[in-house]
Formats: structure tokens, C-alpha cells, sequence
């Protein structure tokens, strides 16, 4: 199996790449880091997940002219069924554009008929628990804004906490296999059966976790604290 | 009145001024820490309180994301101990209420200033309204790295915002092994330390943690001459030849001799190291660089750190059964303090036994903490043989158990318990191995409690 990791050199905030460093150790994966100035593997061989983390507002913009070449790659992958993952900020490089207060308007790439409202000066800071299918998922948020537009799919149900806008009752985008979340860090090490289906659809029929027991048990004690109405979800 | 304000007080500062002096004594009559309080009613009652206060001749003022308090505190003691009055806030927050509750008692009721110095330790997201308040002759800026990301997001955010708050023409001592906070204001005056190549340097980053991957300028690749950790080294772009700064104030460090060397245009002066630590190194050489800025002489200098030492609080020491217990401060979501700690930690000979409680309380009292800052922080210098054991404890300890086994540290040198004094029934205790108690900004009470807890099962 091999994993490409966009950017890591910008795309590389709150411990997001231990995503793929989780799931290269339990697929036994080859990881691919490609850097700004390198044209993403993907484009010209077989990679069976892409993934993009979390960046500074600098790196947003470092990071959509390197990619935007290869924007209709994407694309191509996408409507094959090829998988990737985008976590925390990097779902706003693939909106249309980022409304900024200082700056104004920036442009992205537009894969999304989204866009993001950027306010530097109020950092939203949420816990989350939604649902993905019958899989309960939990994470953490924490942000400079949101992003607003019409999704027609979205990738995360919100039970509580916020969606990808304070109004919207989806956190998160789906395309296909293309899966874009807000949500920050170690996702798919905090969410240990989101991570087994990540794996059956990467190809693995019987998916096991490193260890998956300690993993459980963070899991479901987290379930049980988002659970616990008396908590509070925005900080 | 002596000393000097930005501003003429009218009635509101007076007012200000006397209510928030006459509420520390009604505070210690009720029992109650005069910390913020003060600072709080003279706010309300006067904004921009501090600008409209006298202040000494000398006003040092201090930020960054670590190493703040200790600079902050090894300065006043230095200048304390080389004869001056000083006032700093030692005993409060480095937010506005908090500085001004502690610099109300460098002034008279009649705004008399009675001290020669103040330092003050900073914010700094605080900075915006203290700096232009307080107009300071120097700010130091001990390096800027990833802190808490609920509130600081990453390190350049914090420098875009530092950029935005530091008043022009503010004199400025910067970390030239720093890339990201180097660069600050620069149109401003500055002269920076550094530390000169060590044994130790490497040239590739050993930690999770790597900031300057791309120039501040050009984005293309950077080019390490040498890294100590994480971005802090010397550095040049490839592409376009944007370097770190030349040493205004540079120290060689003889660890032989437990000594460091500080040269600058007029002198050099050999002193003491207040620990082995790299960070404590970083440190003594920007006190002693803010001391110099201020014309003070190497000599005098040297004699008066000669008689401070770090404050116990942040790293202390005991013996418990004949063991050495070691209370260490290992912030709770700055990633990079406790990479710094665990480096420490692992670094030192002999072997180790740790009991980890950096646990935001505060956070788990309403919400629960984000715990991403564990995957940028170096849980795996922990998976060194010499660590022998880890004790897990607080509401986040199977938490802190997955990312221990991510690191690599095998399971059976873990232990878990979520009560921190029955947890510390688990550690080993063994005569020759050193226990290492990991203590955050919220369990400070309770790593006192564990401490004296375990005196009394060895009694």
C-alpha cells in the first residue's frame, strides 16, 4: 500500500500527520512525503491514499499554487473511487476562496462550491461527536473560521458540536472517496473503527490496529466524557 | 511624583489608583491572594491604567513562548541582588490586570515611583495593550514556538500578531537562533544572542516538531548549519540566501567547566551555567544580554547572578527514601515545553522513573482537553531503556498511555491510575533510579500533594 502525504513540510499542524503515520504502521503502508517544489505521485502511478493536514494561513496559499496544477488529477482520482483524506484547515484550500478580514478575498482551488470566512482575531475551539454511518466519531476542532456553501454530501452527521458552519448539520465534505474534515490531530488514531473502515476501503479485508486495545479504551472513554450532557462542546 | 508616565493622571486614575491599592489589604483581611484583583478594579475604573503610572527609569519588559517567567525572574533577582529596588510580577498573571496588581506597590498613594527597575513578564496576545501602555526600554523575545493551539493556532500566527503590537522604535533582544521570531519588527533597534555550535547540534530535526522547513522569505528549502532542536539553530535558505542573523551577544558554552562564555563589542565575560539544560543556557545569555543592553559591566553582572538560582517552583529536588524526586514543570498542551522536558529527561545518566500528571484541569472541569498537542510533542525521547517506568495519571491517562505506546515505550514499563496520589503508590521508588514528578500550570497544588504524599508512605 502507498500512502502520499502532501506538503508535509506547510501541511504538518497539531500532530495531523500521525494520521498517516498511524495507519502506514497498521497497513504496513509505504509513505511518499512530496514537498512543494515535487509534482504529487499520484498524478503518474498508483497511490491509494492521498492525505493533506492541517497548515498556517502562509502555507494555505503555498500550498494551493503547488497543487493547482494538478487540480484535474484530483479530480480524475476522485471520480474513480480513488481515496483521500483532508484534515483541519486544508479543507478550506479546495473551497473557492477564503474571505479574509485583513486581506480580503483569496482565492482556492474551487473543488469545492465552498468558501471560508477567516477571522484571525476570534479562534473557534470546539469538541465534536457525530456519526459516520453507524460509527460514532469524536474530535476536536480548532480554527479561524468556517466554511459556508452547498454541500451535497457531507462526511460527518454532528450529534454535538459544531459542522463545517455553526448552522450546517454535516461537519465535513464527501466526494466519492474524497473525505475533507475540519476536524483536527490524531483523527484516525482517536477513532479506532473509522480507521477500519478507512482500511477495508484501502483494501485491507481484515484490519488490525496497533494497539488497537489501548486505542479502545481512549476511544470509548472519550465517547463516554462527549456524551456526558454537563460538558460543554465550544471553549 | 518621580519616575515616569506616558500620561497625566486625572480623577479616574486617582481613583483607580486608590481603590486598587486599598483592595490588597481588604483582600489579605478576607483571606484571599492579591493576584489579579487589583489589577482588575484599577482597569475598570481607569483604562490604559498603566500608561498613566510612574514608572522607573528602567522597564524591561519580556515575551515569547518559553523561558519567559525564568528570564523575567533571573532578572530581577539580578538586578535585586546588584543593589537596585525592583518590582516584576512574580506572584501574578502576565496579563494586564495581573501586571498592574503587581507593579501597584511600586508606586506611592501619591504615584511616587519607589523602585529602580521593573520587569515584567508579557503575554503575548497581552502585549497589545501593555507595551504601548508601558512604553518599556527593552523587550525581550525569548524564542517563539508552537504553545497552546486553542489559543496561539501555530508560530507564525503569534509572530503576525507580536509584528502588529510592538510599538515602533521599541528597543528589542532577540533569539537569533530563532528564524521565526528573529525576524520580528524589523524596523525596530535589536541586537540579538545566540549560542555558538555545540557537541551536541545536529543538522537534520530530530523532533516532531519542525517549523522552519521552508524560508520566511521565498519558501524554498532551508539549509541547517546547525539545529540544537525542533527550528532553533543557524540556517540559510538554498534558493535565495535569506540567513539567520549574525550574534550580537554570543556564548560559548565549556560544559567541562559548567561555565558559558558571553562575548560582545566590548567585552566578554565568563559565568556560571544555572543548569545543564539547553533552554536554561538560552536563558542565561539573554539576561545577561538584557543586563549588558542596559550598560551594566560583565563583572557586575557575573557577581550578582552568582547569588540567584532558578525558582524551585518550575524544577525542584528532594530525597524521599533515599530516593532523588525531581518536580519538574512540563506544561500541559505546549508540546514543545515538554519535548524540551522529555529531552532533558532522557539526556541525563542513570535511569529514570516518571510519574506524568500535566493534565489541564481547567479544560476537563467544563469540556474535556484537546489532546492533538500530544501528537506534536516528543513522547518518544521517553522510549529511551534508561526510562524505566512511566506512571500515567489524571483524566487524560489512557490518553497519555496510547501516545506512550505510539512512541514506542513497551507496554509493561506503564502503569495506569487516574487518582494522581494513588498513582504515585505505583511508582517503583527504587534507591539509584531518579523519579521524575511532571507536573502542568493546573496541577501544581497537585504535585505537591503527590510530593508530600509520598514523603508519608516512606515515613
Amino acid at each position: 500500500m502507498k500512502i502520499e502525504v502532501l506538503y508535509p513540510e506547510v501541511c504538518n499542524l497539531f500532530g495531523d500527520l500521525m494520521n498517516v503515520e498511524y495507519l502506514a504502521r497498521c497497513a504496513d503502508a509505504e509513505v511518499i512525503r512530496t514537498s512543494l517544489k515535487e509534482t504529487p505521485r499520484f498524478v503518474s502511478e498508483k497511490v491509494d491514499l492521498v492525505y493533506m493536514g492541517s497548515v498556517t494561513e502562509r502555507g494555505q496559499e503555498l500550498a494551493r499554487d503547488a497543487f493547482a496544477p494538478h487540480l484535474g488529477a484530483l479530480k480524475k482520482r476522485t471520480a474513480q473511487g480513488g481515496v483521500t483524506l483532508i484534515t483541519g484547515n486544508a479543507l478550506e484550500i479546495f473551497g473557492e476562496y477564503i474571505t479574509d478580514d485583513d486581506v480580503g478575498d483569496i482565492p482556492m482551488l474551487g473543488l469545492f462550491p465552498t468558501h471560508a470566512e477567516r477571522h484571525l482575531t476570534r479562534r473557534f475551539n470546539g469538541m465534536f461527536l457525530g456519526k459516520f454511518e453507524d460509527i460514532t466519531i469524536v474530535g476536536f476542532k480548532s480554527q479561524f473560521g468556517h466554511s459556508y456553501g452547498k454541500v451535497q454530501r457531507g462526511l460527518f452527521e454532528v450529534t454535538r458540536g459544531t459542522g463545517l458552519n455553526p448552522n450546517e448539520k454535516w461537519e465535513g465534505i464527501r466526494e466519492n472517496n474524497l473525505m475533507a474534515t475540519y476536524l483536527i490531530g490524531p483523527l484516525l488514531v482517536m477513532n479506532p473503527h473509522f480507521t477500519k473502515y478507512l482500511l477495508k476501503l484501502l483494501g485491507v479485508s481484515e484490519p488490525r490496529l496497533v494497539f488497537e486495545e489501548a486505542s479502545l479504551d481512549a476511544y470509548n472513554q472519550r465517547v463516554l466524557d462527549f456524551s456526558d450532557p454537563k460538558r460543554g462542546f465550544e471553549y | 511624583m518621580s519616575g515616569k508616565s506616558k500620561k497625566r493622571g486625572g480623577l479616574r486614575f486617582w481613583l483607580a489608583l486608590w481603590a486598587a491599592k486599598l483592595s490588597v489589604p481588604a483582600l489579605k483581611l478576607t483571606g484571599h491572594a492579591a493576584t489579579n484583583f487589583p489589577g482588575k478594579v484599577a482597569m475598570k475604573l481607569c483604562p490604559g491604567f498603566l500608561s498613566y503610572m510612574a514608572h522607573p527609569e528602567t522597564v524591561i519588559a519580556v515575551t515569547g513562548t518559553n523561558g519567559k517567567t525564568t528570564v523575567a525572574n533571573l532578572l530581577l533577582d539580578t538586578l535585586e541582588a546588584s543593589g537596585k529596588r525592583v518590582c516584576g510580577n512574580r506572584e501574578s498573571s502576565n496579563m494586564y490586570s495581573g501586571v498592574t496588581s503587581a507593579l501597584l506597590s511600586s508606586v506611592s498613594v501619591f504615584n511616587k515611583c519607589r523602585v529602580d527597575a521593573e520587569v515584567i513578564e508579557v503575554d503575548e496576545h497581552a502585549t497589545r495593550l501593555i507595551l504601548p501602555d508601558m512604553d518599556p526600554d527593552l523587550l525581550i523575545v525569548t524564542n517563539l514556538f508552537r504553545d497552546s493551539l486553542m489559543r496561539n493556532a501555530h508560530a507564525e500566527f503569534v509572530a503576525s500578531r507580536l509584528d502588529k503590537n510592538i510599538p515602533k522604535g521599541l528597543r528589542l533582544l532577540l533569539n537569533a537562533d530563532d528564524l521565526i521570531s528573529s525576524g520580528l519588527a524589523p524596523e525596530n533597534p535589536r541586537a540579538y544572542f545566540g549560542i555558538e555550535k555545540l557537541d551536541t547540534d545536529v543538522t537534520e530535526c530530530v523532533n516532531r516538531i519542525n517549523d522552519v522547513r521552508v524560508c520566511p522569505k521565498c519558501a524554498g528549502r532551508m539549509e541547517f548549519e546547525y539545529r540544537r532542536y525542533h527550528h532553533i539553530g543557524r540556517a540559510k535558505c538554498v534558493d535565495c540566501g535569506f540567513a539567520s542573523p549574525d550574534y550580537d551577544y554570543s556564548a560559548k558554552v565549556d560544559k567541562s567547566t559548567g561555565t558559558m562564555t558571553i562575548r560582545d563589542a566590548s567585552g566578554a565575560g565568563t559565568y556560571r551555567l544555572l543548569s545543564d539544560a539547553i533552554y536554561d543556557m538560552y536563558n542565561l545569555v539573554s539576561v545577561v544580554g538584557a543586563l549588558r543592553q542596559l550598560g551594566m559591566s560583565h563583572e557586575d553582572i557575573g557577581a550578582a547572578l552568582s547569588k540567584v538560582k532558578i525558582a524551585g517552583i518550575r524544577r525542584d529536588e528532594t530525597t524521599i527514601g533515599g530516593v532523588r524526586v525531581i518536580n519538574q514543570l512540563a506544561k500541559d498542551k505546549n508540546s514543545i515545553g515538554c519535548s524540551r522536558v522529555f529531552d532533558y529527561i532522557h539526556s541525563q545518566p542513570g535511569k529514570k522513573e516518571l510519574l506524568l500528571m500535566m493534565n489541564s484541569l481547567l479544560d476537563e472541569g467544563h469540556w474535556s482537553e484537546n489532546v492533538c498537542w500530544y501528537y506534536d510533542c516528543d513522547y518518544e525521547f521517553l522510549a529511551d531503556p534508561s526510562v524505566t517506568h512511566v506512571v500515567c495519571a489524571g483524566p487524560r491517562y489512557k490518553d497519555m498511555k496510547l501516545r506512550l505506546l505510539l512512541a514506542g515505550v513497551p507496554e509493561e514499563r506503564i502503569s495506569l491510575e487516574r487518582d494522581e496520589l494513588r498513582a504515585s503508590e505505583l511508582l517503583y521508588m527504587e534507591p539509584g533510579t531518579d523519579v521524575y514528578l511532571l507536573y502542568g500550570t493546573d496541577t501544581t497544588d497537585t504535585m505537591l500533594q503527590v510530593r508530600e504524599h509520598l514523603a508519608d508512605l516512606k515515613k
